[in-house]
């Protein structure tokens, strides 16, 4: 086994190499939905391609050659529809092949599907999809964490839509009743749900304060800033604290790719190839924008 | 609690379960125990391995959630509560966060049937036709307070998960000696053997078919009694073994709907092995929302009680064998 020091400092990149490596992440993502016959869930990967980014390329202590560690820090997707996001970042850190899930994501057999499934593709850490669902189960984990005394994190990446799910809420009094100080969420808030934004039908907001009532330490940052994500991971409380800790991050659905921004019609489509590259085009150029 | 039953002591199914999981928890250190806010009989366990123990309050659906992520991490949890919320507002997180992955979780509870007087908030009536259509789910509902032990000693071994179906479990009829049967997950126990007809029934209900069947003796009727305890997976060679023994006359008893539960499963082994019956009649709810009253009340008032249970025995034994009625 990997000792802590070695594990966590190995190769962790910079803010600006993270930043080139969410452009990545970006691309890929692109290249699928432009290339996959059916419909992507892109909005919602765009939105939350820089946290997937800063958890699998920085924050969480994981090896891919050592899927089942029991030290290893648990990562829930609790948002599954933004499975595929987590499958290319993942393949990024070597946990996959990018060409497998290309060629083969959403045909029959493949362990790519729209939601991930632990049975099929024993390196995530559950079957998930139907929406509400992770952060119990994240819970549970943190858990057995606690009961064996092991100094591992349970992390859970959630959308701010499903919060609409009372089984968040249960969770959330769950975690904090049981001083779950080595679970951490995080919020994709990108403010929209999938027929509407979120202020407009469903109000969500105050959302942090929604959080700090049930008790959770609650960090808000910038979900696109990569030099804050790194910063939120870097200052997490230690694992045995006794509170859980939210970081609510503010995003925008479909970010990077200008016609796809705060439009409801990209909360799932697919690209031709004449809309890929226009998308290409229009990524490459917020790139130089934020340059 | 009225029960005209008269052979066998009483016993609680609780305190056998808050005995039997503080025992398994000494020989499984992975045992865990959660509950959304039921089970005074979980305190020996809760005394025992406090850290092993967690009630959640009123979450129903987070409990079973938790129990999930315990058991992908190599634990074996116990949910126990109220089965008509555990069955009902909880069935989705059974479904994909324990069956999907086919979780050893272990699903127990309580208020199974019209029992309890709750009102129909409060009755699991539709519980097993729910679980037993989930995929990868063992479901199993225990009349006899001692055979629960059994079973949850049993699961402990099992991959998968099940669910455990009990009455209101506080004041039980020992139906079986211990040891006198061979109790295995998946085999129906001839409780009483006879040979002009046989009723299938399991939970609370055993009781009365064995009653209806004591009845009858003394009317020169033989008839046998199966505890399908297991209703998924089901014993079908026993049913077909019945069916041969007992004249094809059956008669099916249970404590749930009529149409969905025990009845519909052997119909559908009996339609898929092509099995000749002289005759079938079901005795369980009706599409109603039951009302207030004890259990052998509402059972009478609902056309499942013993009396009905002897009047439909005596039918399908009245009945010419197959096939000279055709």
């Amino acid at each position: 086994m990997r000792d802590d020091a070695a594990w966590l400092t190995g190769d962790r990149p910079s803010v600006t190499e993270l930043e080139d490596r969410a452009f990545e992440l970006r691309s890929k993502l692109l290249h699928l939905c432009g290339t996959y016959e059916g419909a992507v869930h892109i909005g919602g990967d765009l939105s939350a391609a820089d946290i997937f980014t800063a958890l699998f390329h920085y924050g969480l202590r994981v090896d891919p050659h050592d899927i089942s560690n029991p030290r290893r820090d648990r990562f829930l997707l609790s948002k599954g529809h933004a499975a595929v996001c987590m499958y290319i970042a993942m393949s990024m850190r070597g946990f996959f092949s990018y060409e497998g899930i290309v060629e083969t994501y959403g045909k029959l057999d493949s362990a790519y599907g729209m939601h991930p499934c632990k049975v099929q593709l024993p390196g995530v850490e559950a079957s998930t999809g139907s929406l509400g669902h992770g952060l119990p189960l994240a819970v549970g984990m943190a858990l057995s964490a606690r009961g064996r005394g092991e100094s591992h994190r349970v992390v859970c990446l959630l959308g701010d839509g499903e919060t609409g799910e009372g089984s968040v809420w249960e969770a959330a009094m769950a975690a904090r009743s049981n001083e779950l100080g080595n679970l951490v969420a995080f919020i994709d808030r990108n403010r929209q749900l999938m027929t509407s934004f979120t202020e407009e039908r469903v109000v969500f907001e105050p959302y942090p304060d929604k959080w700090r009532a049930f008790g959770w330490n609650v960090v808000e940052i910038d979900g696109h800033d990569m030099a804050a994500l790194v910063k939120a991971i870097d200052e997490l409380p230690p694992a045995d604290s006794d509170r859980p800790t939210v970081v609510v991050c503010e995003t925008v659905k479909g970010k990077g790719v200008d016609f796809m921004e705060h439009n409801l019609a990209w909360h799932a489509g697919s690209l031709g190839a004449a809309d890929l590259e226009r998308a290409m085009a229009a990524l490459e150029a917020s790139r130089e924008e934020t340059v | 609690m009225p029960v005209t039953f008269t052979f066998g002591e009483m016993l609680s199914a609780r305190s056998v379960i808050g005995s039997t999981l503080a025992e398994l928890g000494e020989t499984h250190d992975n045992l865990w125990v959660l509950t959304p806010d039921i089970g005074a009989t979980l305190v020996e366990f809760r005394e025992k391995y406090p850290e092993r123990f967690l009630d959640v309050g009123l979450a129903e659906q987070a409990c079973v959630g938790i129990a999930a992520g315990l058991a992908y991490d190599g634990n074996i949890p116990v949910v126990s509560g109220m089965l008509p919320f555990l069955s009902m507002r909880a069935l989705e997180q059974v479904r994909s966060d324990v069956c999907y992955p086919n979780l050893p979780v272990k699903i127990i509870g309580t208020h199974g049937g019209l029992v309890g007087n709750g009102g129909s908030t409060h009755y699991a009536v539709e519980d097993l036709a729910l679980m037993c259509a989930l995929t990868n789910m063992t479901v199993t509902s225990i009349g006899d307070p001692l055979m629960v032990g059994e079973v949850l000693r049993q699961s402990m071994t099992m991959r998968g998960p099940i669910y455990i179906r009990l009455a209101v479990g506080k004041q039980d009829v020992v139906l079986y000696e211990p040891g006198e049967h061979d109790v295995r997950i998946g085999k129906g126990i001839v409780a009483r053997d006879g040979t002009d007809a046989t009723i299938f029934t399991h939970g609370t209900v055993v009781a009365q078919a064995l009653q209806a069947a004591e009845e009858l003796a003394a009317d020169g009727r033989s008839v046998r009694v199966v505890d399908v305890f297991t209703l998924k997976p089901i014993d079908e060679d026993l049913i077909a073994q019945c069916a041969d023994e007992t004249h094809g006359r059956f008669v099916v008893l249970e404590d749930h709907l009529a149409y969905g539960g025990l009845a519909t499963r052997i119909a559908d082994v009996v339609a898929d092995r092509g099995i000749h019956l002289t005759a079938f009649e079901r005795l369980g709810i009706p599409q109603v929302y039951a009302g207030f009253g004890d259990d052998e009340e509402l059972r009478d008032k609902h056309g499942y009680g013993l009396g009905a249970t002897i009047a439909a025995t005596r039918r399908v034994i009245a009945q010419p064998s197959w096939p000279s009625s055709h």
